[in-house]
């Protein structure tokens, strides 16, 4: 699968020009449509009492958003590329879902958002909400404010990380779909401490040797493919062993699945991939599962 | 007989503003919000003028301009470029395109970036009109 549009959703202080200009990489792969989009969320220019509708607000806010995106556009038309804006006043999911349907990119670009444990707990955060209701991948970016600066090659040294579920072909399939962008690609699965439990140490050896075998045969479908790929075996706690090999290997991004169980239980344990999404410095790809819905 | 005019803006505004110049002109308006829709327009009801804007949903007015000026049937309709992406942006991109694909696109005869006044709106319609 091919990344040939993008949708680029900004607030314009969670994601910005050099968000946008490190994802450009993709044109060498397929890249040719780019759609940005700026919620401004209703209760910006909702009705206040004694105030009304706030429509000088709403028209600051669009014609900023708009000058922005003008901006941007020209860069990118200048280079060839096919470029479409959306800014309207809605509330975000409903309105990234909206032009999703109308766009139908291959690609969903947006801004970790900061809400507080309280809310995360009760309302779930926007990408956890997103990536419950599209099938469509999504990167998630971090804020700008943390001290992480958005890598300029975002696609040097990439980290797929798979726990083997439905959604590993999936992204095998869309990491293919990237291969002239990609620098390498480290492919790592996390064999969890209770695999190991044994007395016996052949047995805990051979559950390493056959995870390897298994990451070796997957590098060797992607060399085909012609992409550079290592794989590596990791033991521990997913999360942290994820974070840890992404910093080992200077990961420029960390490349996971995210399956419909996850997305049922995670609003009471906390899934994997949203909680890498949401914590980790590095900018996240998610893969939805075919039936995540 | 009035003249049919259709503007092609993802923008309610720009689309009220332009209506309202060429009703007051007695030009027959016709409205498009994105490039595919205009398209769509412009072949059933073959405008004597398009307006076109660049920045827009579902089709930018890039790739409406190239289209229409490769299609032998659509080619002689004029464009008034209506837009805030700059002169030097649109012409570059078409450069770009050209590259691209082979062939040379014409330059719009008229490019005009917002904001305008009616005055001079109605100046390049008519001299695209008469």
């Amino acid at each position: 699968m091919e990344i040939k549009k993008l949708l680029f959703v900004t607030k314009f202080e969670d994601l910005c020009y050099s968000a946008l200009n490190s994802l450009l990489a993709l044109r060498r792969a397929a890249l040719e449509h780019v759609i940005f989009l700026n919620v401004i969320e209703r209760d910006k220019v909702a009705m206040k009492r004694g105030v009304g509708y706030l429509k000088e607000e709403e028209v600051k806010l669009k014609e900023t958003a708009n000058i922005r995106f003008i901006d941007w556009a020209e860069n990118l038309f200048e280079m060839g590329l096919e470029v479409g804006a959306y800014m309207e006043v809605s509330s975000l999911i409903p309105e990234i879902l909206r032009v999703v349907e109308i766009e139908t990119p291959d690609l969903i670009v947006i801004g970790h958002s900061h809400k507080g444990p309280l809310e995360q707990l009760y309302a779930g955060s926007d990408v956890t909400e997103l990536i419950r209701r599209t099938q469509v991948p999504i990167l998630v970016f971090k804020h700008m404010m943390e001290d992480n600066i958005v890598p300029e090659k975002l696609f040097d040294r990439l980290l797929f990380a798979t726990n083997w579920s439905d959604t590993c072909p999936k992204a095998v399939d869309y990491i293919k779909g990237m291969k002239n962008a990609i620098g390498e690609l480290h492919i790592m699965h996390v064999v969890k401490d209770s695999a190991l439990k044994s007395r016996d140490t052949h047995e805990v050896q051979k559950v390493r040797k056959a995870e390897r075998k298994k990451l070796d045969d997957l590098c060797d479908e992607l060399e085909e493919s012609g992409i550079n790929a290592r794989a590596h075996v990791y033991v521990g706690d997913p999360q942290r062993e994820i974070e840890k090999a992404a910093k080992e290997y200077q990961a420029s991004m960390i490349i996971l699945g995210s399956s419909e169980k996850a997305a049922v239980l995670e609003r009471w344990v906390g899934s994997i991939s949203k909680n890498i999404a949401d914590k980790s410095i590095f900018p996240c790809l998610l893969i939805p599962g075919e039936k995540n819905i | 007989m009035s003249k049919k005019v259709l503007v092609v803006d993802d923008d309610p505004d720009v689309r009220s503003f332009v209506v309202t110049v060429l009703e007051e002109n007695q030009y027959i308006p016709l409205v498009a919000q994105d490039g595919v829709e205009g398209f769509e327009m412009i072949e059933k009801q073959k405008p004597d003028l398009v307006i076109l804007d660049v920045l827009m949903p579902r089709g930018s007015g890039i790739r409406l301009y190239r289209k229409l000026k490769t299609d032998e049937t659509l080619n002689q309709i004029p464009i008034i470029m209506f837009t805030g992406i700059a002169l030097r942006s649109f012409l570059k991109s078409q450069k770009a395109l050209d590259e691209f694909n082979g062939g040379e696109i014409p330059r719009p005869d008229i490019y005009l970036e917002k904001p305008v006044e009616p005055e001079e709106l109605v100046a390049a319609i008519k001299k695209k009109l008469g």
